[in-house]
Order: structure tokens, then C-alpha cells, then sequence
């Protein structure tokens, strides 16, 4: 079966790809390699551009300059049905009038193959997404899970080189998405094809990927790994749209060795320079709340400041205070464990590493 | 009933219930019922009864006549003592005074005087006797023929039977002309809208909408005498080809394009487009756009995208116009009396239009108009078996 469902995975480059539509710019030029065989995904608010690259990959959309090259080859002059990928719909686009295998062997059906095989390759697939005997269904009579599982099968049945999903698992409710996470994830390592992934919900990017690309309003800010763009963000915007920070700005006192000292009302913290400031410049120091601690245990060097505890949310595995500190909001994550609570009310001195936090210039932060 | 009376409370429930009576029993089952009854029920207009009852009546109108006769003698013989043969001028009335005036009386009082009126009152009262004792015989004569005839006539199916070979050719080309407009009409609408429902943008569907819909603001013996305008001999069409070079109007050569099959089909295609063209458009419209898109990206030609995505989704809705055009063109009279007279065979809703309105034969015309509707429901049934939909799913 292992065998049988290996595929190959190619990889696609984007060269100086831009869409326009009218005035609006979708996408601005853009270079991007997405490597053979890995989970590769785009992530980005509503709005960003993402789905425009992936109908740029697909072919539905063409571009208004650039080219797309996958495995090497200039497909930018070929219509979907011609590239060697497969998508996977944000609506799924099942065939509702059609038996579950007969979805999946559409592809095979297009290209000709005798009825007899394509239904002993439907069932192959239909048992690689653990779908085994409900071929003869109608997609209406499964569950959202399995309507999942029966639209990846369709892909894969016509041995793409590349899978685009768009926004997939964002219908199905909070346990089934984070299981069809890690099923998606298995069958792209079992297949080997390379997953180009469309999402805006952050768990599901740095969950799933190997890499990650946050884009915004038409731009791609970073590339990396899930780990790098949640620790070392390399824009204000990457590092407020994945996971929370407490934001404080102030003016660049000092930079020196890589970290910036800056003087907020809150206080004087140093932090990373992200942004290679130079004194007297405004800027902004981010540091996320997991990374924020009442500061009894703190090490000496740590940036301190002092807030008034306005209410304690329960999150399960944590607790999160919102803190006030003059004008700037700041959160900090307590684990959830036995009197966790207890010191956190009014007046709270809370602690974080100059290693923790980034100083960015101010503006262009996520929104929310 | 309860949810209506749940939702409209009692008082319009009742009224919606009530006209759906009145729709149902006025409009739809006392018509049918009388139509079938009339085309079920045999009118012998010139049979032997009707023969025998002519001659009844010539029998009545002689007794009456030697009623006259006999009237004329007796005035004779009571003024037999008078010598004038003629009037007397002093007494201007008296031919009056009698039962008939003098002028009807058969041989004049002075002609000769060939038989005396005595004889000739003795004669016709034997003549009237005759005449008198055969009628009750004739009467019987004509109540058995009516019975005979009314025990053929009371449930009989040969209003349907006695129909002519020229209209049995008629009946069936109608079919086969009704399917062809359908056949065509499908094969124009379907691409229209697709391609209208289709169309991105709100902005494109309401305009190509809006140009379809248009025309037919315009009453529908408008459109057809437009094309009679366009296909007549010195018309729009000829002209054209006039201009082109194609023909020579002013040295008479002209292309006859009107009652010909082709011309009729091209006007009710037309003149029906719309009732294809909107139920598909609503079926196709209803179809998920990424459908059409995976069927592509999976490598589905245009072709099998169509058979086997976009046409099984629309299936209701191609049945639906299919119906209806079938329906109106099988009814249709105003576009084959306008566009088709002359060369062109008649529709059969000539036929009964001069079953109806010509030959005031209402029994036969029923029969008729019963046929086609029997042609148009087994249609129907067809076309609905060969596409696989239900009432339901029309109904949708």
C-alpha cells in the first residue's frame, strides 16, 4: 500500500509572479521556491493574497506577470487541467450526483482508463485515507470528515506532483480539524507529494508545516520553519498575526551587540533589534505572554515592569492574566496548575528575558 | 391544512383553501370532464334518423297543407248558393272570413270547375287520413333509429376512430415537428445559460438576461409578424441577399423562406426560447462554480465536464423547458397559421381550432384536443423517465 500510494512530489518556483485585477494588486511580484515533497503553507488574514497565488499555481488564475515553474517546467501558458497539480477546495466541490468512487476516479475517468481498474484504484485510495467499502456512498451520506478524506483521495488519485489545499479542514468542527491535521500531515509524508496549504488559522500552519509563509496585503513577509516564525519573526506583522504579544513602544535609547535598549513609559527594556535601529528612533518592543512572568524567578538581567491585574481568563493548560501597565495592555500566561492564581491580584510585577522579546519599528502590525 | 392554518391563521387558510377549490373544480376538472365527455360522446348529425325525421316533418307540413285545401272547399260550398264564383266586391273580407286566405287554396274556384268541391273535400279528407294514419309509424320509424342511434352514440370512441388518414399524418408529423423545436430550442438554450449563468459579475447575467427577457415584452403576434416581415418574398432577409449580390429582387428573384418547415421552426424556437432558456439557467446557476472547477483541474476535457457535472446537475431543469416547449409549440397555432400558411402542412391545433370555431363540431374537436393532450402527458412521462427526475425534483 506504501508503495502503491508513493508519489512525486516537485517542486514549484515562483518567479517575480505579480496579479493585478484592475487597480487592486492581488499579489506584488514575488519570488518563492516551495521545495519537492514538503508541507508547505501560505498563511495570511483574509484578503491577503494567499488564494491568489494558489490559483496562480493551479492555473485557474493567470498572471499578470511572472512565471510559474513546477519541477522545473514553465507551466505559466498551461490551463489547469494540463499542470500536475491537484486542489483541494475550500467548499471541497465534491460531485454530489456521483458515488463516492466515482469522485475519487474522476481524474482517471478524464484520462481514459477502463472502468474496472479505476475502481480498484479508487478503493486503493479510498483505504489510504481509511475510507475502506464506502465507495458506493453517495458524499452526501458521510460525515464532513470523511468528505474530507474522499476530496484528498481525488487529488491524489491523479498522481499530482504538487496538492493545493485551500483553506480545507475550516468547515469541519474543532476536534475533527485537529485530527484531519494529523492525518493531512500523515498521508503527505506517506504520499511524498508536495502540499501547498492555504490557510489564515495559525495552529494549523505551524502544526502541519515544514515551512511557512506569512503573507500581507499582497506581499510575502517571511518564510521558515513553524519554529522560527513564531521565535525569531522577522516583521511586525509576522510576529503579531502568529500568537499574541505584549506590544510596548517607547524610543531607542542605545543599540549594541544586536539588542536595542528602548525607554517605554513601562519601562527600559532591552530586546532583539529586528529592525536594525539606530537611537532616538521609535520602536516598538514585543514579547509574547507565555514568555512574560511574574517576576519573583527572574533572572537579574530581565526586563521588569509593573501592572495592575485587570481580569484572569481561563484557557484549560493555562491561565492568562490581562494586565494593564499605564497606557499599553500587556497579557501573561500562567500554567494551569494547583494556586497558580493566588499572587496574581492588583499590583503585579511582571518579568520577561531581553532574549524573549524583538524591538521592531512601530506600525504595521496585525490588526486584531 | 394545519400548517397553513398555523402560518395564515384561520381566516386566509380558509380563502386559500376555497380558491384552490374553485382553481381546481372550475378551472381544471369541469372542463376536462366536459372535454372528455364531448369527445367521448358520438354526434350523428346526418344518420338515418335525422333523414327519417325530415321526412316526418314534410309529412306534417302536407297534412297542414290539405288542412288549407279542405278549408278553401267548405268556403266554397257554403257560398256554393251564391252564383258569383269570385268575391263578391261588397264583400272584400270574405276570403278573410275563412281559415286561409283564397290565394292559398289550391285550384281556383273558378277553374273551369274540373271536380265539384263536394268530390274534392271527400278526396283530400281521404288524402289527410292516409297522410294522418302514417305518421305515427314514421314517429316510431324515427324514435327507433334514434335509439339505435343513441345506443351507438351514448360511449362511443368513434369521434377518435373515424378520424381521417390526413389527420393521423398530421397528428403524428406534429409530434415530430414538436420534438424537433424542442430538440433545436435545447441545443440554443443550453449553451445561452450556461454561458449567462456563468457570467461573473452580477452586472453580465442581469444584462444578458435583460436582452432575452425584452423582447418578450412584446405581445407574441408581434414577434411572429416581425419575422414574417424579416422572411417574407420582399423582406428584410430577401433584401439582404439583395444587397449581397446573393439574389436579384428587381429581376424577381426571390427565395421563398416563409411556409416552409424550416421558417416555422426557426420563428417558435424563437418564440419559445425563454421557457428553455430560464429553467436550465436556474438549474445551472444553482451549481457550485468549484465543481466545474475540480472537474477541470482534474484533467475533464469541456466536453465530459458538461456530461457528466454541469448536465446531471441541470437535469430537472432541461426537463422542465423541454416540457414546456414541447407543450407550447404541440399548442401552438398562431406561428404555424402566421409564418406557415400555404406549402407548409397543417399543425394538429389547426385542426381543432376548425374542429372548434369552423365546423362547430365541438365533439370531434374534443377529441382531437384530447389526443394531443394524451401526446403531450405520455411526452412528458418520456421525457421524464429519460432524464431520471421525479415530481419532485421539478417541482424544485
Amino acid at each position: 500500500m506504501l508503495d502503491q500510494a508513493r508519489m512525486q512530489g516537485r517542486e514549484v518556483a515562483l518567479d517575480g509572479l505579480s496579479m493585478r485585477f484592475g487597480d487592486f494588486t492581488a499579489v506584488h511580484p514575488t519570488d518563492l521556491t516551495i521545495r519537492a515533497g514538503e508541507f508547505f503553507s501560505i498563511l495570511g488574514p483574509s484578503g491577503c493574497g494567499k488564494t491568489t497565488v494558489l490559483r496562480a499555481i493551479s492555473g485557474f488564475a493567470a498572471p499578470s506577470a511572472g512565471r510559474v515553474l513546477i519541477g522545473g517546467d514553465d507551466v505559466t501558458a498551461l490551463g489547469p487541467n494540463r499542470r500536475p497539480t491537484a486542489l483541494i477546495f475550500q467548499s471541497l466541490a465534491l460531485f454530489p450526483l456521483m458515488t463516492v468512487w466515482e469522485n475519487v476516479a474522476f481524474g482517471l475517468e478524464a484520462r481514459g482508463m477502463a472502468r474496472a481498474e479505476r475502481r480498484r484504484r479508487a478503493d486503493a485510495l479510498l483505504e489510504l485515507v481509511a475510507l475502506e467499502g464506502q465507495g458506493d456512498k453517495r458524499p452526501a451520506q458521510l460525515s464532513g470528515g470523511q468528505r474530507q478524506r474522499v476530496a484528498v483521495a481525488r487529488a491524489l488519485a491523479v498522481e499530482p506532483a504538487v496538492l493545493l489545499l485551500d483553506e480545507p479542514l475550516s468547515a469541519l468542527d474543532l476536534k475533527l480539524r485537529q485530527h484531519m491535521r494529523a492525518e493531512l500531515k500523515a498521508i503527505q509524508r506517506r504520499t511524498g507529494v508536495t502540499f501547498v496549504y492555504i490557510t489564515h488559522d495559525q495552529g494549523e500552519a505551524l502544526t502541519m508545516s515544514d515551512r511557512i509563509a506569512v503573507m500581507n496585503a499582497g506581499r510575502i513577509e517571511q518564510v521558515d520553519a513553524a519554529n522560527v516564525i513564531y521565535d525569531r519573526p522577522e516583521t511586525p506583522f509576522v510576529a503579531t498575526f502568529v500568537g499574541e504579544q505584549n506590544v510596548f513602544e517607547g524610543r531607542v535609547e542605545s543599540v549594541a551587540e544586536g539588542f536595542a535598549a528602548v525607554a517605554t513609559p513601562q519601562g527600559r527594556f532591552r530586546a532583539i533589534d529586528r529592525a536594525g535601529l539606530a537611537p532616538g528612533e521609535a520602536a516598538a518592543v514585543m514579547v509574547r505572554p507565555e514568555r512574560t512572568a511574574p517576576a519573583a524567578n527572574a533572572p537579574s538581567d530581565a526586563n521588569r515592569f509593573t501592572a495592575r491585574v485587570e481580569r484572569i481568563d481561563m484557557e484549560g493548560p493555562y491561565l492568562i492574566a490581562h494586565l494593564r501597565a499605564g497606557d499599553a495592555a500587556a497579557a501573561l500566561h500562567v500554567p494551569n496548575l494547583a494556586g497558580a492564581a493566588a499572587g496574581l491580584t492588583g499590583a503585579v510585577e511582571a518579568a520577561f528575558r531581553p532574549e524573549d522579546a524583538a524591538a521592531f519599528r512601530p506600525g504595521g502590525r496585525a490588526r486584531g | 391544512m394545519a400548517e397553513l392554518v398555523r402560518a395564515y391563521g384561520r381566516g386566509l387558510a380558509a380563502v386559500f383553501a376555497g380558491l384552490t377549490a374553485v382553481w381546481l373544480v372550475l378551472m381544471v376538472a369541469l372542463p376536462m370532464a366536459n372535454m372528455t365527455k364531448r369527445a367521448f360522446t358520438l354526434e350523428i348529425r346526418d344518420g338515418p334518423s335525422a333523414q327519417m325525421r325530415v321526412e316526418l316533418e314534410r309529412a306534417r307540413q302536407q297534412i297542414a297543407v290539405i288542412d288549407f285545401d279542405i278549408a278553401a272547399a267548405e268556403t266554397e260550398i257554403a257560398r256554393g248558393s251564391a252564383p258569383a264564383a269570385a268575391p263578391s266586391p261588397s264583400d272584400p273580407f270574405a276570403g278573410l272570413t275563412g281559415r286561409a286566405s283564397p290565394g292559398m287554396a289550391a285550384p281556383s274556384p273558378g277553374g273551369g270547375g274540373a271536380e265539384p268541391p263536394e268530390a274534392r273535400i271527400e278526396r283530400l279528407r281521404a288524402e289527410r287520413a292516409e297522410a294522418v294514419a302514417a305518421i305515427p309509424a314514421m314517429a316510431a320509424e324515427v324514435e327507433r333509429l334514434r335509439a339505435g342511434e343513441d345506443a351507438r352514440a351514448g360511449l362511443s370512441v368513434e369521434n377518435f376512430t373515424t378520424m381521417s388518414p390526413l389527420h393521423w399524418r398530421v397528428f403524428g408529423l406534429t409530434f415530430l415537428y414538436c420534438v424537433a423545436v424542442t430538440t433545436i430550442a435545447l441545443v440554443v438554450c443550453y449553451p445561452v445559460a450556461y454561458a449567462v449563468a456563468q457570467a461573473q459579475g452580477t452586472g453580465r447575467a442581469g444584462l444578458l438576461l435583460l436582452g432575452l427577457v425584452v423582447p418578450y415584452a412584446i405581445n407574441e403576434l408581434l414577434r411572429i409578424f416581425a419575422w414574417t416581415m424579416i422572411l417574407a418574398n420582399n423582406g428584410i432577409l430577401n433584401g439582404a441577399l439583395d444587397a449581397l449580390g446573393v439574389i436579384d429582387l428587381e429581376g424577381g428573384e426571390t427565395i421563398r423562406w416563409l411556409a416552409s418547415n424550416g421558417s416555422v421552426f426557426a420563428v417558435m424556437v424563437y418564440a419559445y426560447v425563454l421557457f428553455m432558456v430560464f429553467p436550465i439557467y436556474n438549474a445551472i446557476e444553482t451549481l457550485e462554480r468549484a465543481q466545474i472547477e475540480a472537474a477541470r483541474d482534474l484533467g475533464a476535457s469541456v466536453w465530459r465536464i458538461h456530461r457528466r457535472v454541469v448536465i446531471p446537475h441541470a437535469k430537472p431543469g432541461i426537463a422542465v423547458g423541454c416540457i414546456m416547449t414541447f407543450m407550447l409549440s404541440a399548442g401552438s397555432i398562431s406561428v404555424p397559421g402566421l409564418v406557415g400558411p400555404g406549402l407548409h402542412p397543417d399543425w394538429f391545433s389547426q385542426i381543432i381550432y376548425r374542429n372548434f370555431f369552423e365546423a362547430a363540431n365541438w365533439n370531434v374537436g374534443s377529441a382531437r384536443a384530447l389526443m394531443l393532450l394524451i401526446l403531450s402527458t405520455a411526452f412528458i412521462i418520456g421525457v421524464m423517465r429519460a432524464f431520471g427526475v421525479g415530481v419532485k425534483e421539478i417541482a424544485k
